[in-house]
């Protein structure tokens, strides 16, 4: 056969040809192009480098608004405060080294010396000032709602200052473990997006968007020397990834698991689960604004239908152990809780208790916000199931994160009669948690911020008197009194305390996790 | 061609504007409410409203959008609520990983699903094909949790020999990129064996194979530069989905991608977040099928563009 290649000719314009070609090349150059400025030899951490995976993404190392307890750890070893939560929830001076209350409204505080930022610069007085002005302007912040009333600085020397409020705050010296320093002229009434601050580490990279940041060592540290030199923060936020990250060595730290992970990973080599009894409460907090002649107004219904619930079952079966059924109204981790009480398993009991008190045909409907706790699904479920043994007829209303939720919790989008809710106190305090939950007024009502309409007006006044008080003796004193008159009013028909968890890998050492979830990241040691 | 191109142009540019304008209202025609979602659990009311008032929220809705397009026009798509920073820069942030991505996911389901479909249209009808077929259905019947899930137990967990999560190397690349392709590759496959089945039959298949044309150039430079057209526009919808992001995939691999970000904005109600991320996926989409387009006359000298057939 005689080839004739005239008679079929080739492709006419070698320009189209050519042209593909360079569209080709484009393309591999926009596909290279990203990949070239991300790459590196290999996913896992180096020796010195200690890698944590975040369920939540770190949107800014700054906590004006963005304060959850695992990005408290990061945003600690950036920024720094002058006290901080320590070990056994205590506070602990940190860029103060004086923080003492002197009289009742003031407190006498003094910078250490020598305190700097990471470019050199001292920590002031005015950066204090400055700092307390900031958060304050910030508008629905987590953070605000703590304090009672915001100090104002009274500068007396180049070091020293007064804190000073109109009424006592007893708590001031841990509500300011949250009021980061940064530099004054650098300082806004919104999330910083620098990382100025005077902590262990500085930070030399950080994609907010995508929430990863490598910190590295500050070598003007006023502080001890940290002993790992660069610290990764991911964001992972499934987390079955973690897991699996975790497993292969890619991160060496992942907080906030899941009972579900903890069990997987527990047992494995070269991981290690740590837990510790959480200040967290997760209750399932009955509804106060029911009117007067509601079953569920009367204290006595509401202790009744206590009795359906197995929380022995549920924390065993549904929650794996990873969590403790509440022994108070708050987590007795918290400093200044204490034990109040127990649920008690008797459904015929709860039977004939409703029977006696005209409530035997009572609709309850649970409502709660998807992702509130680790297992809430499973909970509500058996929780149902336990109140239809006790001839409750329940039903159970899902919300999706970021739905209605706040409208019905404040009485506005419908009626409930149970809700499941979590509650922390970052101040390590039982005080905070106490004035959030049950510090409630008929005025605080009105716009729906009384939680759960809890008011009632004896607790409350109870609650000012004791929040006031600035003798720790008698403060405490009063503090359980109110406790134990809070518990008589059966606030929740359950609650517990979730186990604070964390996985690390063996080679992460010194590792102190604390019940607020957060860790000093300059005692982490890195071995092998 | 300048006449079409520009009135392309016109149309894409009033397509992302038709786009941004229903994503405004049904966002907020959406149950949620944005204060809440931004503020602490603990917020009163009062919080509440002050934080409507700095984001406009309380306005109605004429106003609102008023507002909308004026900012538009000057390119400020508003501060993201959640990551408390211009929306438009979160969402450029991520973009690098979803283009990463999709171009990965896009150039090996070219690699393989090309000479794959090529393969199976030269064996049409015989057992290997079927067994081939069957293959590569099964990978696209597997829902992508559970392609991923697979490839990350296998590949990071029993034998730990690629990154789990993230995009920290090259490595990290891969197995994202290998859960999107295995979906892609029988949608290709399948396609690019029925156009070549069709062509390898045509006439000028058989003038030029009777000519004494080697049936490697017949089968790649001949059938396949004739099956090029729809090849390209299905490469091209599939790419233009992938810069949509790939939310599972995203997920499972820890993967920084737009499709997560903008599953985040919905569920904290980021209105501007939300805008931005649409303005930037829909422009880049159109963008691509533009492209397409423009490719068709370098594809088949047969195509004018902009001229009646």
């Amino acid at each position: 056969m005689t080839r004739t290649p005239h008679l079929v000719p080739p492709p006419r314009p070698p320009s189209r040809r050519t042209l593909l070609r360079w569209g080709a090349f484009g393309g591999a150059g926009v596909a290279l192009g990203p990949l070239s400025a991300c790459a590196g030899p290999t996913g896992a951490p180096g020796p010195g480098t200690l890698t944590l995976g975040l369920n939540r993404s770190l949107v800014s190392l700054d906590n004006k608004l963005n304060q959850f307890e695992a990005a408290v750890t990061v945003q600690r070893a950036v920024r720094q405060a002058l006290t901080r939560i320590g070990p056994g929830l205590r506070p602990q001076l940190v860029l103060a080294d004086r923080f003492e209350m002197t009289e009742p409204t003031t407190w006498t505080v003094r910078l250490r010396e020598g305190v700097c930022y990471s470019d050199g610069s001292p920590v002031t007085v005015d950066d204090v000032a400055t700092a307390l002005r900031m958060y304050g302007k910030v508008p629905g912040s987590f953070l605000l709602g703590l304090f009672p009333e915001l100090p104002a600085v009274e500068a007396t020397g180049e070091r020293t200052f007064f804190l000073r409020t109109r009424r006592p705050v007893p708590g001031l010296d841990r509500l300011m473990s949250n009021i980061h320093i940064t530099p004054a002229k650098a300082n806004r009434p919104e999330e910083l997006r620098s990382g100025l601050g005077s902590g262990p580490y500085r930070v030399v990279r950080a994609n907010s968007g995508a929430g990863e940041y490598t910190l590295a060592r500050n070598t003007r540290y006023w502080g001890g020397r940290p002993s790992v030199d660069t610290v990764r923060v991911r964001f992972v936020p499934e987390e079955s990834s973690r897991v699996v990250a975790l497993r292969s060595g890619e991160l060496d730290v992942v907080d906030t698991l899941t009972p579900d992970s903890a069990e997987q990973l527990t047992g494995l080599p070269g991981v290690t689960v740590q837990e510790i009894s959480g200040a967290r409460m997760c209750q399932l907090f009955y509804n106060f604004r029911k009117p007067e002649g509601h079953p569920l107004a009367d204290a006595r219904v509401r202790q009744a239908l206590t009795y359906a619930i197995d929380g022995t079952a549920l924390v065993r079966d549904v929650l794996t152990g990873t969590a403790e059924e509440a022994r108070g109204v708050v987590p007795l981790a918290l400093q200044g809780a204490v034990p109040t009480g127990t649920y008690a398993f008797d459904p015929g009991r709860a039977r004939r208790l409703l029977r006696s008190l005209g409530a035997e045909d009572l609709r309850i409907k649970v409502i709660w916000e998807s992702g509130e706790f680790a297992g809430d699904t499973s909970v509500m479920e058996a929780v149902l199931d336990m109140l239809q043994d006790v001839g409750v007829r329940a039903s159970l209303q899902q919300f999706e994160p970021g739905g209605d939720i706040l409208k019905w919790r404040q009485g506005r989008g419908g009626d409930w009669d149970v809700i499941g809710n979590g509650y922390s106190s970052p101040t390590g305090q039982a005080l905070t948690m106490l004035q959030g939950m049950y510090g409630g007024t008929a005025e605080k009502d009105r716009t729906g911020d009384a939680f759960m309409g809890y008011v009632i007006p004896r607790i409350e006044r109870r609650l000012s008197a004791a929040a006031t008080e600035v003798d720790d003796s008698e403060r405490e004193r009063r503090l359980a009194a109110v406790q134990h008159a809070v518990w008589d009013t059966w606030p929740s028909l359950w609650a517990f305390a979730p186990k604070t968890l964390l996985a690390r890998r063996d080679r992460v050492r010194g590792l102190a996790l604390q019940p607020i979830n957060s860790y000093d990241l300059t005692a982490v040691r890195l071995e092998g | 061609m300048p006449t079409y191109l520009a009135r392309r142009i016109g149309q894409s540019v009033l397509t992302v504007f038709l786009t941004l304008t229903t994503v405004f209202l049904l966002v907020r025609l959406a149950p949620g409410d944005p204060a809440s979602a931004y503020a602490a659990p603990n917020a009163t009311s009062a919080d509440l409203a002050r934080i409507r008032e700095q984001f406009g929220l309380d306005d109605p809705l004429i106003v609102q959008y008023g507002l909308f397009l004026r900012d538009l026009f000057t390119g400020d798509l508003g501060t993201s609520y959640s990551f408390h920073s211009p929306a438009l820069d979160v969402v450029l942030d991520r973009i690098p990983y979803t283009v990463t991505l999709a171009v990965s996911a896009i150039a090996v389901t070219t690699l393989v699903a090309v000479p794959l479909g090529v393969w199976m249209a030269r064996r049409a009808d015989t057992r290997r094909e079927l067994g081939a077929n069957v293959l590569t259905i099964a990978g696209q019947s597997m829902p992508d949790f559970w392609t991923g899930v697979m490839l990350l137990t296998v590949f990071a967990v029993v034998l730990p020999v690629l990154p789990a999560s993230g995009f920290t190397s090259w490595s990290g690349l891969v197995l994202p990129t290998a859960t999107v392709a295995v979906l892609q590759l029988a949608l290709v496959s399948r396609l690019v064996r029925r156009e070549m089945t069709t062509a390898l039959a045509s006439s000028y298949i058989t003038v030029a194979r009777s000519r004494g044309v080697r049936e490697s150039a017949l089968t790649w430079r001949y059938a396949l530069a004739n099956s090029a057209v729809p090849l390209v526009t299905a490469l091209g919808t599939r790419f233009a989905a992938l810069l949509n992001g790939v939310v599972v995939v995203e997920v499972v691999f820890g993967w920084p991608g737009v499709g997560s970000l903008v599953v985040r904005a919905l569920e904290t109600r980021d209105y501007p977040l939300i805008q931005a991320t649409v303005l930037v996926t829909a422009t880049l989409a159109i963008l691509v099928q533009l492209l397409v387009d423009l490719a068709y006359p370098l594809l088949d000298p047969r195509v004018r563009l902009g001229k009646a057939a």
